[in-house]
């Protein structure tokens, strides 16, 4: 009774289409009774029990935490640990659904409770030649910490070049050249958009050293950091004014150098980040969100487009073997990096990214768009995984 | 012109008197349950007459109603000699979309037609979307649930004149009658809501359907081809029941069109006919597709006594009568009214259509769609018509209705903002079919 309805599934979703009416008429509104499913029990002493397929096909395993505490589950291949499908934060006395295309090969549960070691249930073997979800072989956090530990250096040695600059740019601004200051703030400026942790992991520095005015308004002494020094440099404020505001800067910055190597990098950030760079520059940069005068919002995305490489290059020897999509990330990356610095004037400015035609915008766009779909599986494969210690 | 254009002498798609409502809905929710029997039916009909359109029986407007509700509106045909979305009665809900084509060659162009292409083949067959595990996000957004239910989805797709530049070495592909839409005197258009080299019409039971049928063809062609404008439309249920639905005027719309299931009107007036003059051989059973984004202003039209805005469109605004007529789908009969004494000469339905032998030919099959989109910067209502329609010739049809048009009454309530000219591309015959094969061959 249990597979009957799910082998139906399996030819539906394989043939596609006439059935799809009332199928969908047929399921709605009746989920648990129109297709029960194999139910997989868990706990803290018991992973999956004895289960068994007839044969390969589409299968919805309903994970049953019948323990105390919260658990990760995922079903992989015995032979190394490689998974073929997971269900996180399961609850203790929930059902979960875990749904996959079983193919021929050997399959086990492994079952990671909060402050248990993980512990691999009975392998099941599917006969035959079927290929089905494939398994993917986990990173690990131990795969991770290196990794993470070489990017905060390269990170503090970043942060490190960017203070020098913001000193530059405060000593610019006291000096009294408009010229040399905007140049300077640019430099600086383009140097902290290209830091991949400028996303989230700087908390309140990034406030004061990178926040938008839209909290507290333009002219509110509250708001403080580049896009402040943006706006008055390009809003005719005299740079006698605006001489403390880039001193401000400059502190902050030197703060940052100091809490930067206090602080510890969340594994799974190192593959969310080099998506979200991007995300964020599509966001902000161009839409012209983030343009307080200036107008290099383009040069700001091709900052982030370095911060995301930065990240690929230090997950490249995780994400090659895994991730068929990964030259398609690298040449988007450089299409996109070569749109944007068509854009940039032999003087060295930025054409606004208001000011781009229909037909320019719409390349970027497009560029950008596609390369944040093929950068977006990276999170995923790259987020730590529970694995038994003999892998 | 927000009502309706095409006044006909012909037979209607929808029969004068309507049909005994309680028996069909009760038909309906049968196939709702589950019984497949009823897609067949409808689709074998549809296939018989040639025409891959949804063979609801009969009171579509009923039909669909109470199907939309259900959320289960039957699959309609992907495959077919012409595009499905083109014949039936408007869909509850719509969305008209206009890209650019940003694909870098042409290779990169037959892939973005080929992937439209797969995504409505199954988006309107609907089914288990692929699991991906744990190697990205998921495949599909959810919005419709772990299946996507078809939902009478239909996904029109056409080309507009700029695809054929020098970009893709297409332009001796380029069909006669494909041009830039012009302006009409009464016009006011914003370019950034006209044109654009590719258009995308999703129509379906419910909103949700469509929306989920745009971000799914989004996101699998992001580097081919870029949105310019986009703008939502839904078509409202008759009321009272039977008759035609309304627009924001307040009058039914499109109450006289060309019969969608008479072969001879179809093949005269829609559909681009193999060997038609100047056409290329890759246009044959495609149709021209004009769209024509209308606000209305209500506020002004709501302030007008209700005996001129009859006097304005040619009908009594409750029974959607003809002037000069006892019944909703009466034909007016203007040679015994030849200075306009009931029926004004300057009335929209007798200037669009003023039903004799030599306007014939300039009929068109009219699809309005209503819009709400919000406020203008005074505070008023923006809202009005998608007007769409379809047709063999567009200078001679929409062109020459549109110039019978011009300083008709009407025009002080109605401003037409946007839109633009274009082919829809003929039928993805099977499997093996994609958009515009014939045209990238």
């Amino acid at each position: 009774m249990g597979t009957r309805p799910l082998r139906v599934a399996a030819q539906f979703a394989a043939a596609g289409a006439a059935l799809a009416a009332s199928l969908a008429a047929c399921s709605s509104g009746t989920s648990g009774g129109a297709q029960p499913a194999n139910e997989i029990t868990v706990s803290s002493s018991e992973c999956g029990g004895a289960w068994h397929v007839p044969g390969p096909g589409w299968y919805t395993f309903e994970i049953n935490n019948q323990g105390t505490t919260g658990a990760e589950i995922d079903l992989v291949d015995p032979a190394n640990g490689a998974i073929y499908a997971e269900v996180e934060n399961t609850g203790p006395a929930t059902i979960t659904p875990m749904r996959l295309d079983v193919g021929s090969g050997r399959y086990a549960f492994l079952c990671s409770f909060a402050d248990y070691d993980p512990q691999q249930g009975t392998v099941v073997t599917v006969p035959g030649h079927t290929a089905g979800t494939p398994a993917i072989a986990p990173i690990t956090y131990n795969d991770l910490i290196p990794l993470a530990k070489r990017y905060v250096t390269e990170e503090e040695a970043a942060i490190k070049v960017m203070a020098t600059e913001t000193a530059t740019l405060a000593a610019a601004v006291g000096g009294g050249d408009l010229a040399t200051a905007r140049r300077d703030w640019l430099t600086a400026h383009l140097q902290y958009e290209s830091l991949g942790d400028a996303y989230g992991a700087f908390g309140t520095f990034d406030t004061e050293i990178d926040g938008r005015a839209d909290a507290v308004g333009v002219s509110s002494p509250q708001w403080t950091g580049f896009f402040r020094l943006e706006y008055g440099l390009w809003h005719g404020q005299s740079l006698k004014s605006l001489a403390p505001v880039a001193d401000t800067l400059n502190r902050d910055v030197d703060q940052l150098v100091t809490w930067w190597p206090t602080q510890e990098v969340t594994l799974s950030d190192l593959g969310r980040r080099a998506h979200e760079v991007i995300e964020n520059a599509l966001e902000f940069q161009l839409t012209s969100r983030d343009d307080y005068g200036s107008g290099t919002t383009l040069a700001s995305t091709v900052a982030a487009i370095k911060a995301s490489q930065v990240l690929l290059a230090l997950l490249h020897p995780l994400l090659a073997p895994r991730y068929p999509g990964l030259p398609a990330v690298y040449s988007g990356l450089d299409q996109l990096q070569s749109l944007l610095e068509k854009e940039q004037r032999p003087n060295g400015w930025w054409v606004p990214e208001s000011a781009l035609s229909v037909s320019q915008r719409q390349a970027i766009d497009a560029a950008c768009g596609q390369v944040l779909q093929e950068l977006a599986p990276i999170a995923a494969i790259t987020e730590p995984r529970n694995t038994l210690n003999a892998f | 012109m927000p009502s309706d254009s095409t006044e006909s002498t012909e037979s209607t798609e929808s029969p004068g008197s309507p049909p005994a409502a309680p028996a069909r809905r009760s038909f309906l929710r049968g196939l709702a349950g589950g019984v497949a029997g009823g897609v067949i039916v409808g689709g074998a009909a549809g296939a018989a007459a040639g025409y891959a359109y949804r063979g609801v029986p009969a009171d579509p407007a009923a039909a669909a109603d109470q199907a939309s509700v259900d959320g289960v509106v039957p699959a309609v045909p992907f495959h077919g000699k012409y595009q499905a979305g083109i014949l039936p009665s408007p869909s509850r809900a719509t969305m008209v979309v206009s890209f650019n084509a940003t694909a870098q060659s042409k290779a990169d162009l037959v892939d973005l037609f080929q992937t439209v292409t797969d995504r409505a083949r199954f988006l309107t067959a609907g089914g288990i979307p692929p699991v991906v595990g744990i190697n990205g996000p998921p495949s599909d957004s959810g919005v419709l649930g772990p299946t996507v239910v078809p939902d009478g989805l239909t996904v029109t797709f056409g080309v507009g004149s700029t695809l054929f530049d020098d970009r893709y070495g297409l332009a001796s592909a380029q069909p006669k009658g494909l041009v830039p839409m012009t302006s009409f005197p009464n016009d006011d258009l914003d370019q950034a809501q006209c044109g654009g080299d590719l258009i995308l019409q999703l129509s379906a039971g419910n909103a949700d359907t469509v929306l989920h049928a745009l971000r799914d063809i989004a996101k699998n062609t992001r580097g081919g081809m870029q949105a310019n404008w986009r703008i939502d439309g839904f078509a409202s249920p008759a009321r009272p029941a039977g008759t035609v639905p309304r627009n924001m005027l307040g009058f039914m719309d499109g109450i006289a069109n060309p019969a969608v299931t008479s072969r001879k009107a179809m093949d005269s007036l829609v559909w681009v006919e193999p060997g038609a003059a100047g056409e290329p051989a890759w246009a044959a059973n495609g149709s021209y597709l004009v769209v024509r984004l209308i606000r209305m202003f209500v506020e002004f039209w709501d302030r007008v006594d209700v005996g001129e805005q009859e006097t304005i469109i040619g009908r009594r605004r409750a029974s959607g009568f003809p002037l000069d007529g006892a019944s909703l789908y009466a034909t007016p009969n203007y040679a015994a009214d030849p200075t306009g004494d009931i029926v004004p000469l300057t009335a929209h339905i007798r200037l669009a259509n003023p039903r004799t032998a030599q306007s014939a030919p300039s009929q068109i099959l009219r699809r309005a769609y209503n819009y709400d989109r919000g406020l203008d910067q005074a505070g008023d209502l923006d809202m009005g018509l998608i007007f769409t329609c379809f047709q063999q010739d567009i200078q001679r049809q929409f062109v020459a209705v549109q110039n019978r048009l011009i300083g008709e009454p009407l025009v002080d309530y109605i401003s037409p903002f946007g839109g633009g000219y274009f082919l829809a591309l003929p039928g993805v015959t099977g499997p093996s079919d994609y958009y515009g094969r014939a045209m990238l061959a």
